[in-house]
């Protein structure tokens, strides 16, 4: 099967690149080895400080709603981060101070969503917190077994009944300004969220929950479909597994499925992100980018990897494929011409381009511009 | 009656002092057990988890292997919830001089240890994971044992009789009154409150740390501190303990625990001051994989879960500079006829095959000096959970058709399990899913077995021991550990404190699928919670 | 450190159970777990519960019989561990329990084919008599809802055979591997891939006596009986992979379990045929590609959802499908959304997983309510019967589509 462009990687970074890429005009696939980084999206884009509108078009036009305000999100555990770009589902404030009297909803049985770490937190910044459950069991039939209580399940019951959790919290809620939900809502319709505030006579905040992140899977929904519907091929669960590379320049990938049907392009991505999705490789001898063999930008001796201390910067998280200003990488020093590297596979090898979701959407981004040149 | 007052207090929360403290409150006594930190944080919980046959130590200390073989088949009959009676094999590979297999099989013998030389085909037969290039094969009655579920339940049964158990109480003097010992001052590590407690006799149960307890009521005793490093792999490789039969050396022997395999040790003698901070060094990741992989050839391409060292508690003998021909024989020390200095014993060295032994040592002692003629039950009396049949059968009764976790609630509580049986379902939720332990046991081992922090909860109940090292249980347990003690900032730097001491494990072995989960790690801690 | 010796370059483990992350991604995927909360979900059933099988077998759990096969969290797995390989190889090693009567009847389609094709018409007019319905339902815990494929009177085996000549005049030859429903049930099908292939300039051939895929027999822990249909199998198709035939088949399942199934579960080994099996739709692909020309008609129109069947998805072949069916003139395709019918061949006929299993479809079946095709196009049997049973509307094959609209 011949295409334009032949993107190895269907998570954020892939995505954004294959959907820029049929807008325009190009024909890609996407070949993409299961679930992704989205799976546990904290549904910011973080490192995104400014938001351009080409980014803003491709959300929207994916049915995601996101909002760009420069401020701060409420985490899990209570704390606060710095966020601008940020799906509708997370809430940006100037400060976090954001309310007086909070309300925080849970639900009987779910260990996933931490309401006595958000009230402390909260209380440090001087707001009075009131924690109520919810029983999952009065709001739908069948219950949901103990060991079901994971944030994807509780959605799936929740896009039927989120309804009821509206009424339920108008009256749970007395002198509250603000009511703070688990990010369980919306799994299949984005709008939901919204509805839900629009519900509520409070200010509404989703807080995050252990992965599975149901905003993410919502999002990586919606980018996969709408990739499909401008005509870019997904093909999910398989996995390249090598390529044919002819005077330095990439003739085809082939993969685990298609086996001897390669895929030929004049262009190829790789946006096969870091370790976790095996875009990097390690053993105790090496680092490496094990498709294309690519040169890697990184310190060979391993005691260098680590920091002892978990909470620091982990210099590992730091390596990445090396790539020249147009992100185009090399192979023992001999430049790949019609290859190009996006996504957490780059580390942090490109500061510029900022990290996590920042990272994927401007490398995708700077991509499509040079191939669409 | 004064709290304060006891008639034997206890120092040091290892196998050692519990066992002690248990045999004690059995014949009667009212004691008292107190640790600087956590039951089993020392040499108890940080070694092979490898009951010995007394093979091992059949050539070279024939005592010490005789002593084995008696308290393994004791504690076979009054641990068993604690023990897989798994088997070893001693084997030989080409390199190894077989003819050591005679004299090794002989000493066996001698010590009262069934040893069968057995084909080795039958041996690659009975463990499909040994190097198939052995030579010669030994059977043995090793076994292995879950050091930190001993430990809790030796503590259990010592609360039980009455005893009380004190945890993040760190000792700061002992009191004296010229040469009698009267007591100790302590400090709690948790409240700050300082507190003094009475008793007659006090047994300094510390381990490689009682040295600096021993000075503290003004007697030597000289450890010999002797680091040892192990690595974990992710999953059981072998069923049965394997052995090199030749002479005691590094990283000779992985043993199959619970639902991984463990192997070691590195020796090397190491600073008292450094003991409590002990690392694995690259170089003894090498050499562990390297002799590792000659006992399972697998090991090469298996995944490790994570690197940690323990120091042996050995009593200083000679000046040989490895330790391995250091005896491990027990060493009960009645400090008023060796040094003058009335009502204080240390009970040390030995190994934690024959703890029940020397528990029952001092025991006798703390008896004789007290005048109490009662005789010790321990080798008997099985311990709180070992009462009933194997796991299965326990969890059979309880429950018509056990899941998967209460089976494995059953394997790691024993019959105590009927105890997180409850009418709520929602106690069924599983806190841990690699390790599968559910909401009950976690909140049984907050409410029975002292729990207060994550790595308390950790050797208790396996939490966060499995392959994905506490990526999700920690800040699940993290919740019901807050709702048990009301303090949410407390329990955000036990979370802090968890995923650190799981770090230091996982970095010494970073690479492959445990780099990829800790990468994972990171990211839903950092990014995701915002922790 | 490198002293020579290459230790942890990489790490195995069976089916990869150790390259899980404990990333819960194949739970937020599951169909089953979301309907029936009596199964423990993937990642404990899989990797979890490996680990704790390996301490000791005991740690099996018989809820594990809930997994429908359909390997969709092995297609979410970022890991490519082999989560459904893993579920069904603990079944086949530690269930100990002998299979019942009732799932050895459904698991012999070759021998129940064989038996009933003489005397189809009372077959099926007895397997679709309400009282027999409730008969097997009440003895034989097969649900009553279920219709029994019809049995056809005369085999596809028969009709081809009669054939030999007309095919062989072709000068490209492919062999048939048309698996039991094709052959007892809906010869049809077969038909119509001789008439395309026929189009193509390609004749047909039958292998040299295939048996039954047995993907029928893995999933009731006949694994004597699957091993030996395998071993079988993979001999005649060596046969005629050695003659150098491509074999080409119409059902996604045989296609996998032919593929994978035999040497993953069963330990037969495939390499010598594996890569020359293929999905009609994929071979037809190929040589449109290479410059194949098919004759359509002008007048042909038809609205077409394709549903791409799990095993199908598993393969990663959904996109030959797709791809052949969009290039069909007057066609127009839906893709839908993946989802799984829910009844996954034998599965769906058990009494036990009724309600699972049409609660796992609803998915897919209110799709195809809010879209309302002519037809729903999809490479699986059991799919078809699922779908035509549980919405009305008609599934064929996109082979059948293609032989539709051609000349």
């Amino acid at each position: 099967m011949r295409f334009d462009t032949v993107i190895v990687g269907g998570g954020l970074a892939g995505l954004i690149a294959g959907i820029s890429l049929q807008k325009a005009g190009k024909s890609t696939a996407i070949v993409s080895t299961g679930q992704n980084a989205l799976h546990f999206f904290s549904g910011c884009f973080e490192s995104i400080q400014e938001a351009p509108q080409q980014v803003l078009d491709i959300f929207n036009e994916a049915g995601i709603r996101v909002h760009y305000k420069p401020g701060v999100r409420l985490m899990p555990m209570g704390t606060f981060k710095e966020s601008a770009l940020s799906l509708d589902d997370v809430s940006l404030f100037p400060t976090p101070q954001f309310g007086k009297r909070v309300l925080i909803i849970n639900f009987m049985g779910y260990h996933d969503f931490f309401s006595s770490f958000l009230a402390e937190g909260l209380e440090k910044q001087g707001m009075e917190c009131r924690i109520r459950f919810l029983t999952l069991g009065e709001l739908t039939q069948p219950e949901l077994g103990p060991n079901e209580m994971r944030a994807v399940q509780i959605a799936r019951k929740m896009d039927d009944v989120w309804e009821k959790v509206v009424q339920e919290v108008r009256v749970l809620l007395k002198d509250e300004d603000t009511v703070i939900l688990p990010q369980v809502f919306g799994l299949k319709d984005a709008s939901v969220p919204t509805r839900i505030r629009q519900g509520i006579p409070a200010q509404v905040v989703f807080a995050g929950t252990l992965p599975p992140s149901v905003p993410g899977i919502r999002t990586q929904m919606q980018l996969k479909k709408r990739y499909e519907v401008l005509g870019g091929t997904y093909l999910m669960g398989d996995r390249v597994t090598g390529a044919h590379v002819y005077q330095d320049v990439v003739q085809n990938v082939v993969t685990k499925q298609l086996d001897r049907h390669y895929l030929e392009a004049d262009h190829f991505i790789l946006a096969s992100g870091s370790f976790f999705s095996k875009g990097l490789v390690s053993n105790p001898f090496k680092i490496y980018e094990p498709l294309f063999e690519l040169d890697m930008d990184y310190n060979q001796d391993r005691n260098t990897w680590y920091n002892p201390t978990f909470a620091n910067h982990q210099p590992y998280m730091g390596f990445g494929v090396k790539t020249d200003a147009n992100l185009q990488p090399s192979r023992k020093g001999v430049p790949v011409k019609n290859l190009y590297v996006i996504g957490s596979i780059l580390g942090e090898t490109h500061p510029e381009l900022g990290s996590g979701a920042g990272l994927a959407i401007r490398s995708a981004l700077k991509v499509t511009e040079l191939i669409t040149k | 009656m004064n709290p304060n007052e006891f008639d034997v207090i206890i120092i040091g929360g290892g196998i050692t002092g519990a066992g002690t403290q248990r045999d004690c409150a059995m014949r009667g006594l009212r004691t008292l057990l107190v640790d600087r930190s956590d039951i089993a944080t020392g040499a108890t919980g940080r070694n092979h988890g490898l009951l010995h046959s007394g093979a091992r130590y059949a050539v070279n200390d024939p005592e010490s292997a005789a002593e084995c073989i008696r308290e393994n088949m004791i504690l076979r009959r009054v641990a068993a919830h604690c023990i897989d009676e798994s088997d070893g094999l001693f084997v030989t590979l080409p390199e190894d001089d077989l003819d050591y297999q005679k004299s090794f099989v002989q000493a066996c013998r001698d010590a009262g240890i069934r040893a069968d030389i057995i084909d080795p085909d039958l041996a690659r037969r009975l463990e499909p994971a040994v190097n198939p290039d052995i030579i010669g094969a030994v059977r043995v009655p090793d076994c292995s044992v879950d050091p930190f579920r001993l430990c809790a339940a030796n503590m259990l049964d010592a609360k039980l009789h009455g005893g009380q158990v004190r945890l993040q109480t760190e000792v700061t003097g002992i009191i004296k009154e010229g040469n009698t010992v009267k007591g100790i001052r302590t400090h709690n590590r948790n409240t700050g409150e300082d507190l003094d407690f009475y008793a007659p006799i006090v047994v300094n149960a510390s381990g490689v740390w009682g040295q600096e307890i021993a000075q503290m009521a003004g007697v030597k005793v000289g450890m010999f501190p002797a680091k040892g490093s192990l690595l974990i792999f992710a999953h059981r490789v072998n069923n049965m303990v394997i052995n090199r039969c030749r002479k005691p050396s590094n990283a000779d022997i992985l043993v199959p625990g619970d639902t991984v395999c463990i192997v070691g040790t590195t020796s090397s003698r190491i600073p008292l001051e450094e003991c409590r901070n002990v690392a694995v060094t690259p170089d003894e990741v090498t050499l562990l994989i390297t002799e590792g992989i000659k006992l399972a050839p697998r090991l090469s391409s298996t995944r490790i879960l994570r690197a940690y060292a323990g120091v042996r508690p050995l009593v200083s003998a000679d000046d040989d500079p490895s330790g391995r021909n250091i005896s491990r024989g027990i060493v009960c020390l009645d400090h008023e006829t060796r040094d003058g200095i009335k009502g204080f014993i240390t009970i040390t060295g030995g190994k934690l095959t024959s703890y029940r032994l020397m528990a029952e040592m001092a025991t006798d002692m703390v008896c004789k000096k007290l005048g109490i003629d009662k005789a010790c039950e321990t080798a008997i009396t099985p311990l709180p959970g070992s009462e009933e049949g194997s796991y299965e059968e326990v969890a059979k009764k309880i429950w018509e058709n056990p899941t998967v976790a209460q089976k494995a609630a059953a394997a790691r509580m024993g019959s105590r399990v009927a105890r997180i049986r409850s009418g709520d379902r929602r106690d069924e939720a599983l806190i841990c899913e690699c390790e599968q332990v559910s909401m009950g046991e976690i909140n049984a081992a907050i409410d029975r077995l002292e729990a207060s922090t994550l790595t308390d909860l950790r050797r208790r109940t396996r939490v966060g021991m499995g392959t994905c090292q506490g990526e999700f249980c920690a800040c699940r347990a993290a919740g019901l550990l807050a709702k048990a003690h009301g303090c949410i900032e407390k329990e955000r730097a036990d979370i802090d404190f968890f995923l650190q001491e799981r770090w230091k494990g996982n970095f010494p072995i970073g690479w492959g699928d445990t780099l990829r989960e800790a990468e994972y790690t990171q990211w839903v801690y950092k990014h995701v919670l915002g922790i | 450190m490198d002293n020579g010796i290459k230790f942890q370059e990489y790490t195995e483990s069976t089916y990869n159970f150790e390259e899980c992350t404990k990333c819960t991604v194949c739970t937020a995927f599951c169909p089953v777990l979301q309907v029936n909360p009596l199964y423990p979900g993937p990642k404990q059933a899989g990797p979890d519960g490996e680990r704790l099988r390996l301490r000791d077998p005991n740690f099996f759990d018989e809820s594990l019989k809930y997994c429908l096969n359909c390997k969709r969290c092995e297609v979410w797995c970022p890991s490519e561990v082999k989560v459904a390989d893993l579920i069904q190889s603990a079944r086949l090693q530690y269930d100990t329990t002998p299979p019942k009567l009732r799932d050895r009847l459904l698991a012999s389609t070759d021998f129940m084919g064989k038996l009933a094709r003489p005397v189809a018409p009372v077959v099926n007019a007895v397997t679709g008599l309400p009282l027999a319905k409730t008969a097997m339902d009440v003895m034989l815990k097969i649900d009553r809802h279920r219709t029994f494929p019809k049995y056809s009177a005369s085999s596809f085996e028969f009709w081809l055979k009669r054939r030999r000549k007309e095919q062989a005049v072709f000068s490209e030859q492919v062999a048939y591997y048309h698996g039991c429903y094709v052959n007892y049930n809906y010869p049809q099908l077969g038909k119509d891939l001789v008439k395309v292939l026929n189009a193509l300039g390609v004749g047909v051939q039958l292998l040299d006596g295939e048996k039954c895929c047995g993907i029928a027999l893995i999933s009731n822990r006949l694994t004597k009986e699957a091993t030996k249909n395998a071993k079988h199998n993979v001999s005649v198709l060596s046969k005629a992979v050695e003659s150098g035939l491509k074999v080409v088949t119409t059902s996604s399942t045989c296609t996998l379990t032919l593929r994978e199934e035999y040497p993953s579960l069963l330990g037969v080994d495939n390499s010598a045929v594996k890569d020359s099996i293929l999905m009609a739709t994929r071979y037809i692909y190929e040589k449109l590609e290479q410059g194949a020309k098919l004759p359509f008609r002008a007048d042909f129109h038809k609205r077409v959802a394709y549903h791409t069947p799990c095993h199908m998805q598993r393969l990663g072949w959904g996109i030959f499908s797709e791809k052949l069916l969009r290039m069909i003139p007057g066609l127009e395709l839906t893709v839908l959304d993946s989802a799984c019918c829910g009844i996954s061949g034998t599965y769906g006929f058990k009494k036990e997983n009724y309600e699972t299993s049409q609660a796992i479809g609803e998915q897919l079946f209110s799709q195809l309510r809010a879209i309302q095709p002519e037809v729903v196009a999809c490479d699986c049997e059991t799919c078809k019967w699922q779908i035509e049973m549980s919405t009305g509307f008609p599934v064929m094959n996109p082979i059948s589509l293609l032989a539709e609209a051609l000349c």
